[in-house]
């Protein structure tokens, strides 16, 4: 565990001392080092459980695949940002690297930590240093209100999440994850208990997000950086499933009947927002929004609290994470070369840049969920545990997959194929940069189907 | 402040109806109104404003001040802290078209027309001048005809008096009042001479074969048709009978750009000084290496100001009008080495063209078409009430001078006036009223409009040189433009000829005219 955290926090000493020239190579080897170290974390011993390695540090099998994401995104987001931050001055440069290394040693202690304080407070700690990308380096006038609905959002949500777990350990005695078990929750019918009960979830969901809370996320990822909109997409979502699978636990006799409005409105969400993809003119608003559509299919996967749930929903939190930070650096390659988001002005792309298609329709599958890659198979387990607690579920679920499948063609065929506008003809030919950025997103994505084991999130 | 004063106001008063009995006002104190009268009390004997501010009075205004910001500050009011300039434009769009003339209007309104979804795209027009004192199309005759002789431009004309014959189904906004373009069907007569009867004979064959209603008149139906013509020295004559005529150009244009920032295109006054773009060099088949251009941002300066804004964009559309090859300058096209691709102007620049209003009640009377004599003056009714108006276009050599938009008069008595008077005789009495110039985006190579992407800037559509045809073919090439950007190729009409690579091959597409 230490032997990836040091060398992380080292590494923002090294974005500062580092001379200019290699700043990015120096900075994409190591933290490629590191991520390559991270790949131990996958290897689990068949004994179940934690793996610790201090009082304040541990993983399990939950914890290690997101933790193994967040620590593979960080060369790929270097990677990404090269070209458009080659303009600015050098400090401003390092300072961009040094936001993105501080946001990934927040979330490796996020994901990391035993107690739910600590994960309370590397949650928060997360959102300044996006806040920052978001409205210091975002391109449009947008990008204010992008980060204000952003912070407060995520804050006005994890507020009472804090009381509640302040309440809790006062009356517990402990918040670490390995006593939770142990420690459910007394059944209680009063009132206050079920507000108790909203307050541990509603951080978690404003962050996932559920469709009535989603108003923040269109609007962050559409005026964040590249960087950061992949680490929103892939990472940061991720933050809000994770916490609510860890404390799903004490939450327990409640869940069975409070939980039902919320899955339904996840499930609400799917369809709604796949609807609103299909009237988006903004290629990185419609990939925002099919964002909300997946999580909202993990948010009802968590709250059903099945074994096959938790691991759809781990499942689909990893594929959609790659997916999705894939299909932004696809947009990016686009609005780099237009300096356009708008779609109908960048269609017909597969004849003038024929290789990025094959990544574009790559990406596209993998959103649309194609058997055998690991989004299918997140999507299953969720809709077949949902459809174990409920049959009609199954109505919404599939009208969910279909819509889903309609926008991410739609999106595949409107870029790509058709005619091509004639001031597209000359536009720059693909970087090898970009075809390594995606060839790493896409790359874990195929390996996964050989052995998904990595990511079940099953103890046994 | 207002406390106070009252305050002291009605001191006043309680004193004037205490004292009015015992002591009169005297005139020093009367001159003073908030001074009382007389002695009494709390009496103030300076006759001069407080030497020093009043605390409390002070506190007042600024309280007062503070109430009033906090009011406006609220959520429905339109105050900001720092005052931004309204009219400069955003700081990214998608499309700027750059000329907010007819053309540019059309095409922004059939771009906004045929995006998919509402607010699809952001269409940015940016014009130079508020008031439009100096655009052609405001200062254009407005006739549209479809006797030319080559195809695209009978079709654009054809299509243009389609859509502006039933305008209103395009261009009419709700809650508003419908477009009156005042539309005199009227049509053109061209005269032709026994030496170029051949050619109006073969224009006709054209036209009709294009679909354009016109019809051959020989001398002596012209005469009984029109009888104040002398038909002296006319071989053939050329009417139009359906689409052609004369409308307002001012209403076109207005209707364009109401209908269009309805549908959400943003207006901006203020003019393209610069642009940036990045550059690219790549090997062309025959290994040679072709320096190309992408615009990456405009910049708009507001106008009497040092104000600019760039504007980051996607493409950007030039319907500069006569000042399209200004405008290219900028991006250096024109300022290479003379031999080479770079060194290929734009070929557009502007004419000074004259129009002069004259009066004559015993002139033809209401039915009168757009008259073209083979000598080259030209004159139409305009109103109802005995006016006409006329012009000529110069010789090559007498091009008149493009710095500013004064009438030369003594052109009109040279050169106009006689040839005018010689055929139609009633004008031999008529009295110039008034006149006006306008420039013609003037197309020095062949005459006609360019269409098209240009080879070495990657993203500028251009959208001018029509040289004098550009207002009554706008709403037709702004759907073709449209169509070029966003359905990657014409799919309406099909202007391929008229892109800029007859410019580059040197082959002119010349309409071949009797005048």
């Amino acid at each position: 565990m230490l032997k990836i955290l040091i060398p992380s926090m080292f590494m923002l000493l090294t974005t500062w001392t580092s001379p200019f020239k290699q700043l990015w190579s120096t900075i994409l080897m190591y933290s490629f080092l590191v991520a390559t170290l991270s790949l131990t974390w996958l290897a689990m011993p068949t004994d179940t459980g934690w793996f610790y390695i201090n009082n304040y540090m541990a993983y399990d099998p939950l914890s290690s695949p997101l933790l193994v994401l967040t620590c593979w995104l960080l060369p790929l987001m270097i990677i990404a940002s090269q070209n458009h931050l080659a303009a600015e001055p050098e400090n401003r440069q390092r300072t961009y690297i040094s936001l993105l290394i501080s946001l990934q040693i927040f979330l490796i202690l996020a994901f990391s930590a035993t107690e739910m304080i600590m994960f309370y407070v590397m949650f928060e700690a997360t959102l300044i240093p996006t806040l920052i990308i978001i409205t210091r380096w975002g391109n449009q006038m947008e990008r204010l209100n992008a980060g204000t609905y952003f912070l407060f959002y995520t804050l006005a949500g994890s507020l009472p999440l804090l009381v509640a777990l302040l309440i809790y350990h006062s009356s517990m005695g402990s918040l670490s994850y390995l006593s939770l078990t142990s420690l459910p929750l007394t059944c209680s019918n009063l009132y206050a208990d079920k507000l108790w009960w909203m307050a541990c979830l509603l951080a978690f969901l404003v962050k996932m997000p559920l469709y009535g809370v989603h108003l923040w996320l269109p609007k962050a990822h559409v005026e964040a950086p590249i960087a950061g909109s992949m680490v929103l997409a892939a990472v940061l979502l991720k933050l809000g499933g994770y916490g609510m699978m860890r404390i799903m636990i004490i939450l327990d006799p409640l869940t069975k009947e409070l939980s039902y409005p919320f899955i339904i409105l996840a499930l609400w969400g799917v369809i709604m927002t796949g609807s609103i993809c299909l009237r988006q003119t903004d290629l990185k608003s419609l990939i925002a929004y099919s964002s909300v559509s997946h999580m909202g299919l993990v948010a009802a996967g968590i709250l059903i609290q099945t074994p096959w749930g938790f691991t759809g929903a781990l499942i689909l939190m990893i594929a959609h994470g790659l997916t999705s930070s894939a299909l932004f650096c696809l947009a990016n390659t686009n609005y780099e070369r237009t300096h356009s988001r708008t779609i109908i002005l960048a269609r017909g792309l597969q004849m003038v840049l024929p290789l990025m298609a094959t990544w574009w329709f790559l990406a596209s599958l993998a959103n649309l969920a194609l058997p055998p890659l690991p989004n299918l198979m997140g999507e299953i387990m969720i809709i077949t545990s949902l459809f174990n607690w409920s049959f009609y579920t199954l109505i919404l679920t599939g009208l969910g997959t279909l819509i889903t499948a309609s926008y991410s063609l739609y999106m595949f065929l409107l870029t790509q194929r058709g005619p091509i506008p004639h001031h597209l003809i000359l536009l720059e030919p693909s970087h090898t940069r970009e075809h390594l950025l995606l060839a790493l997103h896409l790359l874990p994505l195929l390996l996964l189907i050989a052995k998904p084991e990595l990511v079940w999130g099953w103890t046994a | 402040m207002c406390a106070w004063r009252r305050l002291h106001g009605s001191v006043r008063t309680l004193r004037g109806s205490l004292l009015r009995g015992c002591l009169s006002s005297t005139a020093a104190t009367r001159r003073q109104p908030g001074r009382c009268g007389g002695l009494t009390l709390c009496q103030r004997l300076s006759t001069g404003g407080a030497l020093r501010n009043d605390f409390f009075k002070d506190l007042e205004d600024q309280l007062a001040a503070m109430r009033k910001k906090a009011a406006d500050a609220l959520p429905g009011s339109s105050w900001m802290p720092f005052e931004i300039n309204p009219n400069l434009p955003p700081e990214t769009a998608d499309i700027v078209i750059v000329g907010g003339g007819v053309v540019g209007w059309s095409i922004a309104y059939w771009l906004k027309q045929k995006e998919r979804l509402p607010r699809g795209m952001r269409v940015l027009v940016v014009e130079r001048d508020p008031s439009y004192s100096r655009a052609s199309t405001v200062l254009s005759v407005g006739g549209i005809r479809q006797q030319f002789s080559l195809p695209e431009n009978i079709y654009l004309s054809l299509a243009s008096a389609d859509f502006m014959r039933n305008i209103n189904e395009h261009l009419s906004v709700m809650n508003e009042d419908p477009v009156d373009l005042q539309f005199n069907h009227s049509g053109y007569l061209f005269l032709a001479s026994e030496e170029v009867a051949h050619i109006m004979e073969e224009n006709y064959n054209t036209q009709r074969l294009a679909g354009a209603k016109v019809s051959l008149l020989s001398p002596q139906r012209v005469k009984e048709n029109f009888p104040w013509i002398n038909t002296e020295g006319v071989a053939l004559a050329s009417y139009g009978l359906e689409n052609e005529g004369w409308f307002d150009p001012w209403s076109l244009l207005n209707a364009f750009r109401r209908k269009a920032i309805s549908l959400g295109a943003i207006q901006c006054f203020g003019e393209v000084t610069d642009f940036k773009y990045t550059t690219h060099i790549r090997t062309t088949a025959d290994e040679e290496q072709l320096e190309t251009r992408r615009i990456k941002s405009v910049k708009v300066q507001m106008p009497n100001s040092m104000e600019y804004q760039p504007v980051e964009c996607a493409i950007v559309v030039n319907a500069a009008g006569a000042y399209s090859g200004k405008l290219a300058e900028m991006l250096g096209i024109g300022r290479g080495p003379q031999d080479s691709i770079y060194g290929l102007p734009v070929p557009v620049e502007p004419r000074k063209r004259y129009v002069y209003v004259v009066h004559c009640p015993d002139g033809p009377g209401l039915d009168c078409p757009l008259l073209i004599d083979y000598s080259g003056v030209y004159f139409r009714r305009e109103g109802l009430g005995g006016n006409y108006i006329s012009g000529i276009s110069p010789e090559e050599a007498e091009e008149p001078d493009t710095s500013n938009l004064e009438v030369d008069h003594q052109f009109f008595e040279d050169k106009v006036w006689p040839k005018l008077a010689h055929r139609v005789p009633a004008f031999e009495k008529l009295k110039v009223t008034s006149a006006w110039a306008g420039f013609y985006d003037y197309n020095t190579f062949d005459q006609n409009g360019i269409i098209g992407i240009h080879p070495l800037i990657s993203n500028m559509y251009f959208a001018t040189g029509f040289s004098g045809h550009g207002l009554q073919h706008s709403p037709a090439v702004g759907r073709a433009v449209a169509e070029l950007i966003l359905d990657g190729g014409f799919k309406t009409l099909n202007l391929k000829r008229m892109s800029f690579s007859r410019i580059f091959a040197q082959e002119p597409m010349l309409e071949q005219n009797i005048v």
